[in-house]
């Protein structure tokens, strides 16, 4: 005989899982007590916020599924925000949610939240298990749905009297779908009708989404785009997955993309798209978007088709299974040569950011920190501005080495996901970069690191602004900074120290002059090297604002490179 | 336009509520909501006031659901159905969504 908390750890065990992060309380307390000799290690966050962020960036970082831990009531809200951006942005994640009694649910119990009804609209799947006996059988289609087709976050609440009860336990069990298979090969038309457009097409473009990343395709991939020689740019999330030397590689694309991507993506007229979900920061005003060009949809969930603007091919499948396919056709074709193109599209007159743009301190500052950064290093940024600048600049080939909160845009997401990574990969080099403002809202995960002993590599950009939402006050509102000044910040050093872990100060004279000067870069070389956990504040000018940008409304070609 | 769509679904926890909120979050108002049996397995039928767009895009919502099986529509005719003449079935006449970008995706992600 065996309690439902052992019977539920047994079952995430067989699930391959062996780290879990978390936060104890009364309703899952059975689950804690069963942990000792469990096989699964459990990091404990400061927050659940903290644990559901690391458990992403576990997952981001591996492919593998995420399982985040938290109590009944106030322990399952706190972890909403963290499934809601495991949704947008695919990431397998198994939130495990203690429950009040069975008999007390729906009375209105101390710590009683109606968790299963609030993430309905968050998670892929879900379930309240209401008997003991069926654990194993929700536990394996949990974990099945999570990592299946387009993956995604699923919560399994279990009240705590299932947990506490005890029943013979059969094994773990096995699910297997009958409704649907999700994964699978493109349809074995496909390849006449996008041979037919690709011959008709003057001006075609590639556009690399996440899902190249999570489908494990990014290989494939990048034979398919030698062999094509098409333009080619990748969203925010899938950075990366493009060797960023490749001739035909135009950088970022979207509301703070580079110009040549933006340009080519109004340009063209015939867009194959590679597993993104073409959101409203791609694609600037969805109406004026890719205006003159058909668009062949390679995508493994069919609900992201036709989002924004109706494809003329959506090639439904695992981009692992199709991309080949679409290689192996190409291998046996002739296709027009479309190097007149190429050199317009990724022309020296569209270099990837504006000159105004690289002379800003932060950009620069980034810069030296990249150059002394190792290829198979992690990058992970939290939301705002040095976000994007962090993606301007990221120039890595490493498929899952730039993990950003790109959908959501959840402030708070770096540092607990930073530890997340850093768990999963212990030897990397995994630097968190945040902004002032996002830095505050889950600094408390600095002890976690602190006790952990991780060497994460923290960076603060510090502005003394929300300063993503400032560079819009100055741009849209008439510079009316409502609410966005944060020049009372208190002293990250010291609050650093106050954690047990060592910190810097750098100002922008580290980064002033044509080159940054050899102090500067052995200094960031001496922050990346270091055993331990690091923080460095690189203080910025206040009102430095990231550009290019596409206005909201605006067309992609219609991107600013200065305030007007 | 007004629709009648029928979609076909396990009924497992919370499939019928995500059916439900894939209408809700489009602060789509349900003029009339009907789940029963059906076979072995469930059919919800809602009567709902919808564009093409969003035809389309709640065709894609329910068939990304994990247990929902099937999804079709019907036209339904307003004047009858304002006029309270009947069931759905006696105002609707059976064929897909007159937006194309409603009926081809749904299609095609069949073939696929």
């Amino acid at each position: 005989m065996l309690r439902g908390a052992d019977i539920v750890l047994r079952c995430v065990r067989a699930e391959g899982v062996d780290l879990v992060f978390g936060y104890p309380g009364g309703a899952i307390m059975p689950l804690y007590d069963a942990l000792e000799g469990s096989g699964i290690r459990h990091i404990l966050s400061r927050h659940e916020q903290g644990a559901v962020f690391a458990a992403e960036g576990y997952a981001r970082s591996t492919g593998k599924t995420g399982v985040a831990i938290a109590t009944s009531g106030p322990g399952a809200t706190n972890l909403m925000t963290g499934i809601a951006d495991a949704k947008m942005d695919s990431v397998p994640l198994v939130c495990i949610t203690g429950q009040v009694r069975s008999v007390l649910i729906g009375s209105d119990a101390f710590q009683e939240t109606d968790v299963f009804g609030m993430t309905l609209s968050l998670t892929k799947w879900s379930r309240l298990a209401k008997t003991i006996e069926e654990i194993p059988d929700i536990i394996a289609e949990g974990f099945y749905w999570a990592r299946s087709g387009r993956p995604g976050p699923v919560v399994l609440d279990f009240p705590v009297d299932l947990l506490k009860a005890k029943v013979e336990f059969k094994g773990p069990s096995t699910f297997l779908p009958q409704a649907k298979n999700t994964n699978g090969h493109a349809h074995p038309e496909f390849w006449p009708k996008l041979q037919g457009m690709l011959q008709a097409a003057k001006k075609p473009f590639i556009l690399v989404g996440a899902g190249a990343k999570i489908s494990g395709a990014t290989d494939g991939l990048v034979g398919l785009l030698d062999a094509l020689q098409i333009p080619a740019c990748a969203t925010v999330h899938g950075l990366g997955a493009i060797p960023s030397e490749k001739p035909y590689y135009t950088g970022m694309v979207g509301m703070h993309g580079t110009k040549a991507s933006n340009m080519a993506l109004h340009e063209t007229d015939l867009l194959l798209v590679f597993g993104a979900r073409l959101d409203d920061r791609v694609t600037g005003e969805p109406s004026r978007f890719a205006p003159d060009a058909k668009i062949v949809h390679f995508e493994i969930d069919p609900a992201q088709l036709d989002r924004v603007r109706a494809c003329e091919l959506p090639i439904v499948g695992d981009l692992k299974q199709t991309v080949p396919q679409f290689h192996n056709e190409v291998k046996h074709a002739s296709l027009p040569d479309w190097s007149d193109w190429r050199g317009i599209a990724c022309g020296l007159e569209r270099a990837e950011v504006d000159s105004r743009g690289l002379a800003q301190p932060a950009i620069r500052f980034l810069d030296a920190l990249f150059a002394e950064m190792p290829d198979e290093a992690f990058v992970i940024t939290d939301v705002g501005q040095h976000q994007m600048w962090a993606a301007q600049r990221y120039r890595k080939n490493s498929p899952r080495g730039f993990i950003t909160s790109g959908g959501l845009g959840a402030m708070g997401f770096g540092l607990p996901a930073a530890i997340g990574v850093q768990l999963a990969n212990p030897g990397a080099c995994v630097i968190c970069i945040s902004g002032d403002g996002g830095f505050q809202m889950n600094l408390q995960e600095l002890a976690t690191v602190h006790r952990l002993k991780l060497p994460v590599k923290n960076v603060i950009i510090d502005n003394k602004y929300l300063g993503m939402v400032r560079q819009w006050q100055q741009l849209f509102y008439e510079r009316n900074y409502a609410e966005t000044d944060m020049s009372d910040n208190p002293d990250f050093v010291a609050i650093s120290k106050a954690y047990g872990i060592h910190a810097e100060l750098m100002g922008v004279d580290a980064v002033a002059g044509l080159k940054v000067p050899p102090s500067t870069a052995k200094s960031l070389a001496r922050f990346l090297q270091s055993p331990e956990p690091e923080l460095l504040v690189f203080e910025c000018p206040k009102e430095a604002n990231v550009y290019p940008m596409v206005p909201a409304g605006a067309a992609l070609s219609e991107m600013v490179f200065e305030e007007e | 336009m007004m629709h009648l769509f029928q979609i076909r679904y396990k009924n497992t926890q919370g499939t019928f509520m995500r059916i439900l909120m894939a209408a809700s979050r489009r602060g789509l108002s349900m003029s009339y909501v009907q789940a029963m049996p059906s076979g072995d397995a469930f059919e919800a039928r809602l009567l709902l006031d919808v564009t093409e767009k969003q035809s389309a895009q709640l065709y894609r919502d329910w068939h990304a659901t994990v247990d929902v099986l099937e999804v079709s529509s019907m036209l339904a005719l307003e004047e009858g159905w304002a006029a309270g003449t009947g069931s759905p079935q006696d105002v609707a006449s059976p064929h897909m969504p007159p937006a194309s970008v409603g009926a081809i995706p749904y299609n095609r992600t069949a073939m696929a």
